[in-house]
């Protein structure tokens, strides 16, 4: 892999704040083009490590390069950033908020105005242009403040919990601005603990859990590496079956139907065929590819 | 540069577009007139004369204190206590009616209650009795029906001192001339001669150094509060994460300031005009009326000092406004640490005093170094005995290079502040912030 096709570099960075570390020697690889999920749960050091890429505070060692550079100031007008505390000012037109945000990224002049307009056309708010922010609901506000991410065409866009909050509609409607925005080139790292989420739009991950890495890899590869393991079961009858142990390691119940994890060793085809003998009237058996949230789980509870 | 410049227009219209702006502009002047003119408009109310009759047992006061009360005598400046009494002047003796009270051989018993009655009867406010020997020991007595009209009794007071003293020098022979030109009040105008010869006006500079003094007083008290919340507002609208993926800190603290003191200097500009043409009207008004009143004679480089003094005494302590803001997460927090700053202020202000009384002693010299108190002691050192130069051009470097200082240090602790969510910073902490960030 060579540096141009990578955007963020992370090597053996660390950061603590007194006596709480909250990023141990993280090595990290986002690909150029690609959507980066930095998974984890809360406290993981998501929030830190984006603040490092930002070059909002500095790591206490290891060094970071972005674009093949060591970060500096003016690198900083090539990222877009939505942090998860976000806001807006609450007296000013919208107008005038997406003006000064551009300022700061150097966005000036006509250009300036017509990314402003093109964009509130594409999140469905142009007749809010000059209406103050207090005026907005929570999910308009929300949609402002992802523009001012964009405003400026940044060749990285670093998202923190993008989606908290939004409706269905809207998240939607984001989701497909971050995929065109990825067709158009740009990289994306999207940090979220919304696992179902991330498995949407994710084609790389790195998951944190207490400071440090437990895996980063392709998505694809991870699912893979799992292997189809996973049973979606609806059935009448049978329920004893189910409970063996040497067969099945976790099940889930969900409404009208139950998810099967095989035990290790155990063959999707010897359960079926348990099932058929313990007289079991079966609607579905699929083989399927574990969730996000499944490796999830299982990793931070095998690193913890 | 440029994100600099857009933080400062941010500033600078978000708050000069609020209604806030406009409706104190307009409303601060109307009411410091009203303080003005009300309090006179009051005094000038017209009340009724103050009757008092006079029980002269001596025989012979009674024309002197007359004289000393009545209208057209009471105004000339050969009243000694006129200096300091205008006041008194004005609301009691030219208001005063003093009718004689013919002894007529009664007793003074059958004097008094018949003053009595006529004071039940409200014919009378009071009465002064003067005793035969009033003029050896300087005894007499009034009475009234309202003895908390303080006004009136020292106003008897004082016009019985005048009257006193005038029956004395009668009996001792000294003609009108001399008593005249005996009371006449001295008249010092002080005047500094400067090291280059020319005559200063002394007392115009201390007036206007007290006043440089006293708008920076009130610039600080005002903007520094808007400082604390223009510092505050990101963390409480929660932007400022998102300024710092765009902006250094120092850069947004630096914009802050320089943004919200081009608002107190529009401010401070639109009120200022008002007040000079308000002055020229009124000292127009005043010379055609005969009165004295002309625009001090102060040297060029004095008018230099005083802008830049009043600058560095702005920025000392807007900055320490920042700093706060800097380490607190709301307004209301802010506001409680923010009183002992206005104690340095309070204390710093009253240097004037000390400062003035010996303007070359080390006292006065340390103080007009640390860039607190500077602004007014070496003020005050300018127009009493010009230090030497380098003192001054010293002085502003220090000033100056704190206000860069302490708004660093703002801005790391701001930094590490955000990144801290929420939490307060103690200061031990801001200043291993300011270190770490």
């Amino acid at each position: 892999m060579t540096a141009s096709e990578t955007t963020v570099k992370l090597d053996r960075v660390s950061k603590s704040f007194g006596e709480f570390t909250a990023v141990k020697e993280l090595s990290l690889d986002v690909r150029a083009g690609r959507v980066f999920g930095l998974l984890g749960p809360n406290g993981a050091g998501k929030t830190t490590t984006i603040r490092m890429i930002v070059n909002i505070t500095a790591p206490d060692s290891g060094s970071i390069s972005l674009f093949g550079r060591k970060i500096d100031p003016e690198l900083q007008d090539r990222i877009g950033y939505l942090p998860e505390e976000r806001g807006l000012y609450r007296r000013m037109r919208i107008v005038d908020q997406l003006r000064f945000f551009a300022e700061l990224k150097n966005v000036r002049g006509k250009q300036r105005e017509s990314k402003i307009d093109e964009w509130l056309a594409r999140v469905k708010l142009s007749e809010w242009k000059n209406k103050r922010s207090m005026e907005l609901s929570k999910g308009m506000q929300q949609k402002i403040q992802f523009i001012t991410s964009v405003i400026h065409d940044p060749d990285l866009l670093i998202l923190d919990e993008p989606f908290s909050g939004l409706d269905p509609i809207n998240t939607e409607l984001l989701k497909e601005i971050v995929l065109d925005l990825k067709r158009a080139g740009k990289t994306i790292i999207f940090s979220t603990h919304q696992m179902e989420v991330a498995e949407r739009i994710c084609d790389d991950i790195c998951l944190l859990n207490r400071a440090q890495k437990v895996f980063e890899g392709s998505l694809r590869e991870i699912k893979r590496s799992f292997g189809r393991n996973s049973v979606a079961i609806r059935c009448e009858g049978g329920d004893g079956v189910l409970d063996d142990p040497a067969l099945v390691s976790k099940l889930v119940r969900h409404a009208d139907e139950a998810q099967a994890l095989l035990a290790s060793g155990a063959d999707a085809q010897v359960l079926l065929k348990r099932l058929l003998n313990a007289g079991a009237v079966i609607g579905k058996f699929e083989m399927v590819e574990p969730s996000l949230n499944d490796i999830f789980i299982t990793k931070v509870t095998e690193s913890a | 540069m440029k994100k600099f410049l857009a933080v400062v227009k941010r500033e600078y219209l978000a708050r000069v577009r609020a209604k806030m702006f406009i409706v104190s502009t307009f409303l601060l002047p109307i009411v410091m007139s009203l303080f003005g003119i009300v309090p006179a408009l009051i005094l000038n109310i017209k009340t009724p004369p103050v009757r008092v009759a006079v029980v002269d047992q001596t025989g012979k006061m009674y024309a002197s204190l007359q004289e000393s009360v009545s209208g057209d005598d009471s105004g000339k400046t050969n009243d000694p206590t006129n200096i300091q009494s205008g006041f008194r002047r004005g609301r009691g003796a030219e208001n005063f009616a003093f009718e004689e009270v013919a002894i007529a051989n009664r007793s003074l018993d059958e004097i008094r209650a018949n003053l009595d009655q006529r004071l039940a009867a409200r014919e009378l406010d009071g009465y002064i009795i003067l005793p035969p020997d009033f003029l050896e020991h300087a005894q007499a007595e009034f009475f009234n029906n309202n003895p908390g009209d303080v006004f009136s009794v020292q106003a008897v007071q004082s016009a019985l001192n005048r009257a006193m003293r005038e029956q004395r020098l009668i009996e001792a022979n000294v003609d009108t001339k001399t008593r005249q030109e005996l009371f006449k009040p001295v008249e010092l105008n002080a005047v500094k001669i400067g090291s280059d010869g020319q005559q200063r006006d002394a007392r115009a500079s201390f007036a206007l150094v007290f006043g440089v003094g006293f708008v920076m007083y009130l610039a600080i008290l005002m903007y520094g509060q808007i400082i604390l919340g223009a510092v505050i507002e990101e963390k409480e609208t929660r932007i400022a994460e998102i300024l710092f993926s765009s902006v250094k800190p120092f850069t947004l603290m630096m914009g802050k300031l320089v943004g919200v003191s081009f608002v107190a200097l529009t401010q401070l500009t639109i009120w200022a005009t008002a007040f000079t043409a308000f002055a020229v009207f009124g000292m127009s008004l005043l010379t055609s009326k005969g009165l004295p009143a002309s625009i001090p004679r102060i040297p060029f480089s004095h008018y230099v000092y005083f802008v830049l003094f009043f600058l560095l005494g702005y920025f000392i302590y807007a900055t320490i406004y920042a700093l706060v803001g800097s380490m607190v997460t709301t307004a209301q927090e802010g506001g409680q640490l923010a009183i002992p700053i206005i104690l340095i202020l309070v204390v710093s202000f009253y240097l004037f005093w000390p400062v003035s009384r010996s303007p070359n002693s080390p006292f006065a010299f340390w103080v007009s170094m640390i860039p607190f108190s500077a602004p007014v002691a070496m003020l005050v050192r300018i127009v009493t005995q010009t230090p030497p130069f380098w003192q001054i051009a010293l002085s502003l470097v220090i000033g100056f290079s704190s206000v860069l200082v302490i708004m660093w240090v703002a801005s790391r602790v701001y930094r590490v502040g955000m990144l801290m969510y929420g939490k307060r910073a103690s200061i031990p902490e801001a200043l291993r912030w300011a270190r770490q960030a």
